[in-house]
């Protein structure tokens, strides 16, 4: 029997759902070796248990955890799809400042009393997924590249661990023969980022900003040193490790605390 | 030499790209930077260039290459690779030339790889004198600005012409298909020789050191604080090794596509990245980004040297140029340590003979796909315990495996990839053994086959036990944990009946967590049955409710109990990396000479064959000088034990 997977997407721009969709003539061989059963972007279906389900997004709201843990009772395997699914996504950033405040900032001109006790308006805080259940494995990029999505659910299919690889982007970078953007005045974060993006930005002459998280073993002060020596003030680095990163950066606060 | 004027040569490079039956690959620009590609006209070809981003190893050791392919449902159908047209290489650097000639010797020594002499060998290669030298190249330090051989032809540009020295007959017929050659005057040779005694002289970038020297700098700082210093600015992004002409380790890994197809796939790998050194079971043998940077440099001046005889570094200038924290830079590094070194004496009785790497005889025949396994089916499984499980195999050629004690193979499956596993049985029986623990993909894998499933393997590989030198000894082994399956391979051949009578009194001292974990019960019950055979177990702990009459505590406990003569046995340890430092020490204070202690060390043993780089402790390669290992040979190498 084809295993059934599902989509779900949380708070996101549903891009990484897209590229999924748009895996061109690929999607037949995918239709061959799975059975969707949900996925809202391109289509109606609804199941009751899934083996894989991806999650696209970041969890916000009450309703929102209770929704995914919802998903999580029903599925063997849970995979967070993209950025926002991993690490909490750019709207991450909103934490530094208060529910209230995010609320004021985006509604200005809405009313208390709709928004008071409203669930849709609850206590508006971005978390990873992996902070609101368990996952088994995770999918990173803003968006996710269509390659690495097949890798991974042929991976998944023959029960292996998807190879979502833990050295820098600077490795592939270098592979592709790309002029290093250091050596043109700019500067990235590969040195410290998650390859397996096969360095896309930077092959196009873009500064990577670290969408798919860090290795693992991250040598994060070097790479400041870096940056420092490159002229970026503290607020600039900051703004480096913070677009895609926030969750680290959260992570960090709570840990000198 | 030769002469052909500018305009003449240019319509050589021409025919050669319209010649169909070539690819013609040279340096050509990228933006402000160079690179070797492809070339479509002779405009594209820039001799003037001062460096490229990427050294020629990409044309012999492709970025990524498909070692096989197969369908998942026939894995042992590996597809042949189709032919692949002749390469014409123009415009290679003297320092990047006798890179390559390193090349040669690394990869086309001992085993042979058979995908490497074919690309070297399919390859025209045209060398040119350096025009324009790179403000980061030091090839004048390193004695590399000029290059007597590996080549086919080589060019100095005069602007209105080229000076063409022919060197091999592939060169010469090569140069047939242009027109207007003719000999070289001696005002010609002259300016050729200039430019070359202009570019050595020029590229020095004031290297104290001489490059015959780096092998005694190193050998003599080791713990130079050097090594700390300049690595705490590392990112460890690899970059360095990458980029480097003689950096030479690779990765393999399988891939599946989505129609079950399946190929195994080597690509550049770098001992500067951290899971360089990771073993299945997620120990990372080189942590410590100061020990791989540290790395870095030794193998290319003291463990290359030791092993073949030459310094590992051409003076490009490729790491200094791209090393963002700038600290890759050869000439700083090892001035730094020539500086901060308080003594140095050049040792000319520790320094490997230097070869000529012309002297280099590749015996083609012996060149093979060193990746390709061997089809075998599984014939037996046995549950040892909830996580170890044995497999009995033999291989389909219906041959014997032929391996010595304490030898590995290096199984595999299409699609999932290989694992290195020890053989558990002796060398007698047709089919061997082998125990396996589920601790990755490979394992995993295997652990959800059955009996008559086929596997790959390729091997056996690496040194085992000399049976012959522990003759009329007493034998002492020592067995932690999974160590057991290693030795079994030894102790099942010293304790059959046709060898019974070599060896003294053996001693068997085995250890694990807890009794549940205990493997090969039965048979240690019989092992102890036979006459001066002394078998003593522990478990660390053993929790309620189960069974157990041996000893409780670490294993180290045992050997003090075991009364064997110290004087006349030889010990065998092996078992996770900790129990070492502990059972030697017990054993050196027992007075147990250092030549007695044998142990078995497990890395990352990738490619089995010593090619590959991850299994490297210092200057030895687990996979060939290893795993069975004296003790007084690696004492004193610092990543033995740590």
């Amino acid at each position: 029997m084809k295993p059934k997977i599902a989509f779900f997407d949380f708070a996101s721009c549903e891009g990484c759902q897209l590229q999924v969709a748009n895996l061109e003539e690929s999607v037949i061989d995918v239709a061959e070796v799975v059975d969707v059963v949900e996925f809202r972007e391109v289509m109606t279906n609804k199941a009751e248990s899934y083996d894989i389900a991806f999650i696209e997004g970041s969890i916000t709201r009450p309703i929102d955890e209770k929704r995914l843990k919802a998903i999580r009772k029903k599925t063997k395997t849970l995979v967070a799809l993209g950025t926002c699914a991993h690490l909490g996504g750019v709207q991450r950033l909103s934490n530094q400042w208060s529910a209230k405040e995010n609320l004021k900032e985006v509604y200005p001109d809405a009313k208390e009393k709709d928004i008071n006790k409203n669930e849709f308006f609850e206590k508006p805080h971005h978390k990873a997924v992996d902070e609101v259940v368990k996952v088994d494995y995770v999918i990173p990029g803003c968006p996710i590249d269509r390659t690495e999505f097949i890798k991974v659910l042929v991976a998944l299919i023959h029960g292996k661990k998807p190879p979502i690889p833990d050295y820098p982007v600077c490795v592939e970078c270098k592979k592709k023969e790309n002029i290093c953007l250091f050596t043109i005045g700019k500067f990235c974060m590969g040195p410290i980022a998650r390859a397996g993006c096969g360095a896309i930005c930077p092959s196009h002459g873009s500064e990577c900003e670290a969408c798919r998280g860090y290795i693992s073993h991250p040598h994060e002060r070097a790479q400041i040193d870096v940056l420092e020596d490159c002229g970026l003030s503290a607020d600039e680095i900051m703004h480096r490790k913070t677009m895609f990163t926030y969750k680290y950066v959260e992570k960090e606060k709570e840990e000198s605390k | 030499m030769k002469v052909i004027s500018k305009q003449d040569f240019n319509d050589f490079i021409t025919t050669l790209i319209n010649d169909g039956s070539l690819d013609v690959h040279g340096v050509k620009a990228k933006d402000e930077k160079f690179v070797f590609g492809e070339l479509e006209s002779s405009d594209d070809l820039r001799l003037d260039y001062d460096t490229t981003i990427l050294p020629p190893k990409k044309y012999f050791m492709p970025q990524y290459e498909t070692l096989m392919k197969c369908s998942l449902k026939s894995p042992f159908d590996i597809k042949e690779k189709k032919p692949q047209k002749p390469l014409v290489l123009i415009g290679v650097h003297p320092y990047d030339i006798i890179a390559i000639n390193q090349m040669d010797a690394y990869y086309c020594n001992d085993d042979v790889s058979k995908s490497y002499l074919d690309r070297r060998k399919n390859t025209i290669l045209i060398g040119s004198d350096v025009l324009n030298i790179h403000d980061k190249a030091f090839f004048g330090s390193m004695n590399t600005g000029q290059v007597e051989n590996g080549y086919d032809l080589f060019l100095t540009d005069l602007d209105d012409k080229v000076v063409i020295e022919i060197k091999s007959k592939k060169g010469e017929d090569l140069l047939n298909k242009a027109a207007m050659v003719r000999e070289a005057s001696d005002v010609e040779k002259q300016k050729v020789t200039a430019i070359r005694t202009a570019a050595q002289g020029r590229a020095k970038r004031g290297m104290k050191i001489e490059p015959k020297q780096w092998y005694s700098l190193l050998d003599q700082n080791y713990t130079s604080k050097v090594w700390k210093d300049q690595s705490d600015k590392c990112l460890a992004c690899g970059t360095c090794t990458l980029v480097c002409p003689t950096c030479f380790c690779y990765d393999v890994n399988d891939e599946i596509d989505l129609k079950g197809n399946s190929k195994r796939v080597r690509t550049w790998d770098g001992c500067l990245l951290r899971q360089f050194s990771e073993v299945a079971g997620g120990e990372v043998f080189r942590e410590d980004i100061k020990d791989r940077y540290r790395h870095r440099f030794f193998r290319k001046g003291k463990y290359l040297p030791d092993r073949l005889g030459f310094t590992a570094c051409v003076g490009c200038g490729r790491c200094s140029t791209q090393c963002i924290p700038d600290i890759a830079d050869p000439v700083k590094v090892m001035n730094l340590v020539f500086d901060n070194s308080e003594t140095f004496i050049q040792d000319e009785d520790k320094q490997p003979k230097s070869i000529s790497l012309d002297a280099i005889e590749i015996d083609e025949d012996e060149a093979t796909p060193l990746h390709h396994p061997f089809p075998a089916t599984i014939t037996k499984i046995e549950d040892l315990t909830e996580r170890e499980k044995l497999f009995e195999i033999e291989l389909d050629s219906g041959e014997k495996l032929g391996h010595e004690p304490g030898q590995f193979v290096e199984v595999s499956i299409m699609g999932v990839g290989e694992a290195p596993i020890s053989i558990a049985s002796p060398p007698k029986r047709k089919r061997f053994d082998l125990v396996i623990r589920n601790v990755g993909e490979v394992t995993n894998k295997l652990h959800e086959m059955k009996k008559g499933d086929k596997v790959g393997i390729r091997g056996p590989f690496g040194t085992g036990f000399d049976v012959d030198q522990y003759k009329g000894r007493d034998l002492l082994f020592i067995a932690a944990g999974l160590g057991l399956p290693p030795l079994r391979s030894l102790i099942a051949h010293v304790l059959d009946k046709d060898n019974r009578k070599d060896y003294g009194k053996v001693t068997i001292l085995h250890g694990c967590k807890e009794p549940c974990e205990v493997l090969f019960d039965s048979e240690i019950g019989k092992w102890q049955e036979i006459e001066n055979v002394n078998v003593l177990r522990t478990v660390d702990r053993c929790p309620e409710g189960e069974c157990w009459d041996g000893d409780i505590g670490l294993i180290t406990k045992l050997i003090p109990k075991s009364n064997f003569d110290q004087k006349n046995t030889f010990c065998m340890i092996i078992g996770p990396p900790v129990v070492y430092p502990f059972c030697i020490q017990i054993l050196l204070d027992l007075s147990v000479p250092e030549e007695r202690i044998i142990v078995s060390l497990e890395r990352r043993m990738k490619c089995g064959v010593g090619k590959c780089g991850h299994c490297q402790i210092n200057n030895l390669y687990v996979c060939k000088d290893g795993p069975v290992f004296n003790y007084k040979d690696i004492k004193d190498l610092p990543e033995a034990f740590e």
